[in-house]
């Protein structure tokens, strides 16, 4: 009955907050300020400077992790009882989890899986636990000494059969077992229903056993019942770290490097400098108009197409089309309809990011 | 276990080096890669030999760890948990395990057999009507036209819980039952069903099942030439898909059609899993598949009743002698009823208190006596097990100390430790006895049983005069689940009240001083019959009994009134809760709050609190002096998620950025700041104790960072196109 309460109140209080922040948002009105107005420095120094941070509190971040280490010898008992370990907590847990096996985990072999990468082919992961595995199996016969069947190669098999010679029965010790680490496995590559099925699959395996990390607060939501007490078996452990996701991170883009200026235009400068000489003059003519007319919608095409055939700078509406595709699809070009109902090409950036591209090109 | 914070190992741990080295750099950006294969030493399965040596010379009695070793080792070198520990759980979880696999077994035998017998039926009366030749039979043609040939005779199992999860195992079984007598049997689930492989995919499920595992071709004529051979046709083919609901409809409609039109040369059985209600098919299947289904119905005992059972077999009959303290089993009740309601689950979380409870008490390797049937094993080999260390822990128990018991009475170990044996059993058959009479209120074992644990529970006060009449005034004892039984027990008719005692009579046959007062009932009872003959209304309730009926009324009174004194001196002489015996350490789980960290991981709570409290969990000196305000000093994500509560749903980029910064330059270097703010190449070190202001570019990259992590941990959205300055907050409070 407590609990029922204790369920009750905690959901109250999530739902005020919710209604109180909505609330906030209607009534005062949204702060009009807007990134560009901070003077941001250039992405390459940003980058190099985020390389530099200083941890803080390194002292006793690593105090935090030898208290882990005292879990250890408990993490690996689990392990042997047929458990999943999953970590969660803020920071990078990245260090934890590989000390944790490369001090704790001797006895097993040990596969990594970086979840956090952008692509992770989880067949690769299967073929390459299937040959630890028979490799095992097979210093384990001849060490007591029965007979080695041949085995088979697996690539040509399928993940189905990957799968059921990892569920094989356990000869006599149940602790014959690979240990798979999957850092996020709620990572981007990993989020997908099937990989994460398979995951399961896997870690249901009677060979193997799961040591995972997640880092996304709603991380439980890629799995249903069936998952969860039947094939991953997690024990959660609390595990904050508040190390920097340096390795994590690295995919993520910056948030200040975005839209600004500086940046827009030097991005274009590269893009157009691949272009033949010619695309970059229409560029050039369309860039000197938008500035001289700074009030239009943009430049009509028919304009372009005449101004661009002046200089000879294209021979027909079929080649300037192709500058044009070029750079729609780079976005250096939008197209509009102005008032008149004419289609009008305009450059999406500021008239000083112009200035600074059409500086850049004529260097 | 909590961390101990005293560990000799020196800052910078492996952790920090290995991070840095150029070797695990490369691993960084591969997918996967092999971290070290398994030494040498597991080969031989002898995975803690050397530990489990060294200890054998420290300890002149191997057999037990000894706290003080167990202490020592574990500074030493971390092998806390020896083979031996491991060896016990294996022991204790795998008998709790099967005993719970024979009470699922046991409570759908009845449904397998009728199964079983139904098919049985159903394939003899198909041969009867008419065999046909081996060429006939494979051959796709003729095409049947009577609509009676083209039924596939299907039973639907009604398993009368939604979760799927509890059916998983139901299935396997009927399957290994089924096989048993000789039935052809494949299981399909929703995963062969899907809308991508169509119903190809599942013709070649079932070939691969049902010919051989290469099989890569869906054609139904070789599962026909297949049952034609060895003798194969003189068994039926069983189907069974386990999850119907979550079958994609138009595949699973497409498979009915195709083995319908070969019902009569194939006679398959298709035996499907239904969670919702009896018409739940009609809403996924064409009607055209409808119309071919000959359906059977068969229904599968509640969640609720199989819980009973299982509570009953690993509690309250002798198991494994593991057991679980009140919270705990309050906990775990809670757990049931208001998260998951699966029985998994629940089998999950015993089994996640049985792994804590050895990793956490030492003496918890006793229990591997208790698993042994017979009774008096203690009594010899149980004292050459206490060594000194032993001893000094068992002695240190709080429910030792509580008792005072010392040393002095040393030899009274042994006894005590017989006594927690035996003592579960008087106290379980009130428990069962209890139930018994609460089953006419329709009374959870559950339920009964977690409040029977209560230490602190005072049941004969429900017998006095004064609360008798406030029980019948007033309906306040909702919870109280003994106060219910009490109370129903006069409502009883006399019926009722005889099956009762016959039951009662029957549990407490072992154990002679409740079955004396049982037997003593009797002839009230034999009055009450006779009264109620007397009457001609044996079975009337005694609600509606008329006037007339005075005598039968007075009997009965007399009957109920001599039931309850009999269930008084139940719990008067035998409710000893576990937890007020000495030394139930050993068996007794009662760690609740470790049990519900491991059960229920609650990251989108615990990720928050993390940031919103870090100096709790860093335990460093200069972030935790100053109650709420925001130092510089503070972890970098902390201090922009704490910034993030005082904004509204969404988060103008801009505005944070300045907070941020404002935070991280103190006041008084701003002015200086302002006139050196363009030098970017100072890159100065931020010390807690003499904070000095970092150059602009360092604190943009560290807003990059810290936006960057919150967005790792989905707190928050990134700035979308159509709104380029927010970002959006995802949670609010923890």
């Amino acid at each position: 009955m407590e609990d029922i309460e204790n369920i009750e109140e905690d959901e109250y209080g999530f739902s005020r907050n919710y209604f109180l922040a909505k609330e906030l948002g209607g009534a005062s009105k949204r702060s009009a300020h807007k990134l560009s107005d901070i003077h941001i420095v250039d992405e390459q120094e940003l980058r190099e400077t985020a390389s530099t941070i200083e941890m803080k509190h390194s002292k006793e971040i690593s105090e935090l992790m030898s208290d882990y280490k005292t879990m250890y010898s408990k993490w690996v008992f689990e392990l042997r009882c047929g458990f999943g370990l999953l970590m969660y907590g803020f920071g990078s847990k990245k260090a934890l989890v590989e000390d944790f096996a490369s001090a704790s985990l001797t006895d097993y072999s040990v596969v990594v899986i970086n979840g956090y990468l952008p692509s992770v082919n989880l067949k690769q992961v299967l073929l390459a636990l299937a040959e630890l595995l028979s490799e095992l199996l097979k210093c384990k016969r001849k060490s007591s000494g029965s007979l080695s069947k041949g085995q088979e190669t697996f690539p040509s098999r399928s993940m189905d059969d990957i799968l059921s010679f990892l569920h094989g029965p356990q000869s006599g010790d149940k602790d014959c077992f690979i240990c798979v680490v999957v850092h996020n496995i709620d990572g981007p590559a990993l989020r997908d229903p099937e990989s994460q099925q398979t995951l399961a699959r896997l870690s249901s395996c009677s060979h193997i056993r799961l040591v995972a990390s997640i880092d996304h607060v709603n991380a439980p939501l890629l799995w249903d019942k069936k998952m969860v007490h039947k094939q991953f078996n997690w024990l959660w452990h609390h595990v904050p770290t508040f190390a920097p996701y340096n390795v994590e991170g690295v995919f993520f883009p910056l948030v200040l490097a975005q839209g600004s200026t500086a940046q827009t235009a030097k991005t274009a400068a590269i893009v157009l400098q691949s272009l033949t000489p010619n695309g970059q003059n229409v560029f050039k003519i369309l860039a000197e108009y938008q500035l001289s007319h700074p009030d239009e919608d943009g430049m009509p095409t028919d304009d372009l197409y005449s101004a661009s055939r002046e200089r000879f700078f294209v021979s027909s509406q079929v080649t300037l089309n192709s500058h044009l595709t070029e750079f729609k699809d780079h976005e250096l070009v939008k197209t509009k309809r102005n008032s008149d109902g004419q289609e009008c090409l305009n450059i999406p950036l500021t008239s000083d990011a112009i200035r600074q591209l059409l500086l850049d090109l004529n260097q | 276990m909590a961390p101990s914070g005293t560990v000799a190992d020196p800052p910078q741990c492996s952790t920090t080096d290995s991070f840095n080295s150029s070797d695990t750099a490369e691993n960084d950006i591969r997918p996967f890669f092999v971290l070290h294969k398994a030494s040498s030493g597991n080969h031989n399965g002898k995975l803690t030999g050397i530990v489990k040596s060294k200890r054998r010379i420290e300890s002149p009695s191997p057999k037990i760890a000894k706290r003080s070793e167990v202490e020592s080792v574990e500074e030493e070198d971390g092998q806390f948990f020896s083979t031996l520990r491991f060896k016990v759980f294996e022991t204790v979880w795998s008998k709790i395990e099967k005993t719970i696999e024979d009470v699922l077994r046991n409570s759908n035998s009845k449904v397998f057999s009728g199964i079983h017998d139904w098919i049985r039926e159903s394939f003899e009366s198909i041969i009867s009507s008419g065999a046909l030749k081996l060429s006939e039979a494979v051959r796709s043609y003729p095409v049947l036209t009577q609509a009676s040939s083209k039924q596939l005779l299907t039973a639907m199992v009604l398993t009368r819980n939604l979760e799927m999860v509890d059916d998983l195992l139901t299935f396997e079984e009927l399957e290994l039952h089924l096989k048993s007598q000789g039935c052809h049997v494949a299981k399909l689930s929703s995963m062969d069903f899907s809308a991508k492989s169509g119903v190809g995919g599942c013709l070649r499920g079932l070939l691969r099942q049902f010919v051989m595992p290469t099989v890569d071709v869906a054609d139904v004529t070789i599962l026909a030439s297949w049952y034609r051979e060895n003798k194969n046709h003189e068994n039926p083919v069983v189907i069974i898909v386990d999850d119907t609901e979550r079958c994609c409809g138009p595949v699973l409609s497409d498979l009915i059609l195709i083995l319908s039109e070969w019902a009569i040369k194939v006679p398959i059985f298709l035996i499907m899993g239904v969670s919702t209600a009896h018409d739940a098919p009609r809403k996924i299947l064409s009607v055209n598949a409808l119309q071919r289904l000959c359906a059977t119905r068969f229904t599968l005992s509640s969640p609720a009743e199989r819980m009973d059972a299982v509570l009953k077999a690993v509690f309250l009959k002798p198991c494994s002698g593991f057991t679980v303290s009140h919270k705990v089993a309050l906990f775990m009740r809670s757990y049931f009823l208001c998260q998951d309601g699966t029985l998994t689950s629940f089998v999950r979380t015993l089994k996640i208190a049985c792994l804590q409870h050895f990793s956490l008490e030492p003496l918890s390797i006793m229990l591997e006596h208790f698993c042994h049937d017979g009774v008096n094993q203690l009594s010899g080999e149980g004292t050459e097990l206490l060594t000194e260390a032993t001893m000094k822990h068992a002695f240190d128990l709080p429910s030792v100390t509580r008792n005072k018991i010392t040393r002095s009475t040393f030899e009274m170990l042994p006894h005590f430790l017989l006594d927690l044996q035996r003592m579960p059993n008087p106290w379980s058959i009130v428990v069962l006895c209890l139930y018994e009479a609460g089953k006419f209120d329709k009374l959870r074992l559950l339920d009964i049983f977690c409040e029977i644990l209560d230490p602190e529970a005072r049941y004969l006060k429900y017998f006095s005069p004064s609360e008798i009449v406030n029980s019948q005034s007033h309906n306040s004892g909702r919870n109280n689940v003994i106060r219910r039984v009490l109370r129903k027990l006069r409502d009883l008719s006399p019926s009722q009240l005889s099956s009762m005692l016959k039951s009662w009579e029957n549990l407490t046959a072992e154990f002679t001083e409740i079955n004396d007062k049982v037997i003593e009932l009797h002839p009230f009872m034999r009055a009450v019959e006779a009264a109620g003959q007397r009457q001609g209304l044996p079975n009337s309730p005694k609600k509606h009994a008329s006037r007339s009926n005075s005598k039968l009324e007075k009997e009965l009174k007399a009957m109920t009134d001599k039931v309850a004194t009999v269930i008084e001196f139940m719990l008067r002489e035998y409710m000893k809760p576990v937890e007020s015996v000495p030394f139930h350490e050993i068996l007794c789980f009662k760690n609740v709050d470790k049990l519900q960290s491991a059960l229920l991981g609650d990251p989108r709570g615990r990720i928050q609190l993390d940031l919103l409290e870090s100096h709790d969990i860093l335990h460093c000196v200069c972030c935790s002096q100053r109650g709420t305000t925001l130092l510089p000093s503070m972890h970098d994500t902390s201090i922009l998620y704490k910034l993030a509560q005082e904004h509204a749903d969404v988060i103008n980029l801009h505005d944070w950025y300045q907070s941020f910064k404002t935070i991280l330059i103190p006041r008084s270097s701003k002015a200086k700041q302002k006139s050196k703010s363009s030098s970017k190449s100072k890159k100065r070190k931020e010390i807690c104790e003499e904070p000095e202001a970092p150059a602009e570019a360092l604190i943009q990259a560290r807003f990059c960072r810290a936006v960057m992590e919150l967005q790792i941990t989905g707190l928050i959205r990134m700035p979308s196109k159509r709104r380029p300055d927010f970002v959006q907050r995802v949670a609010f409070g923890s």
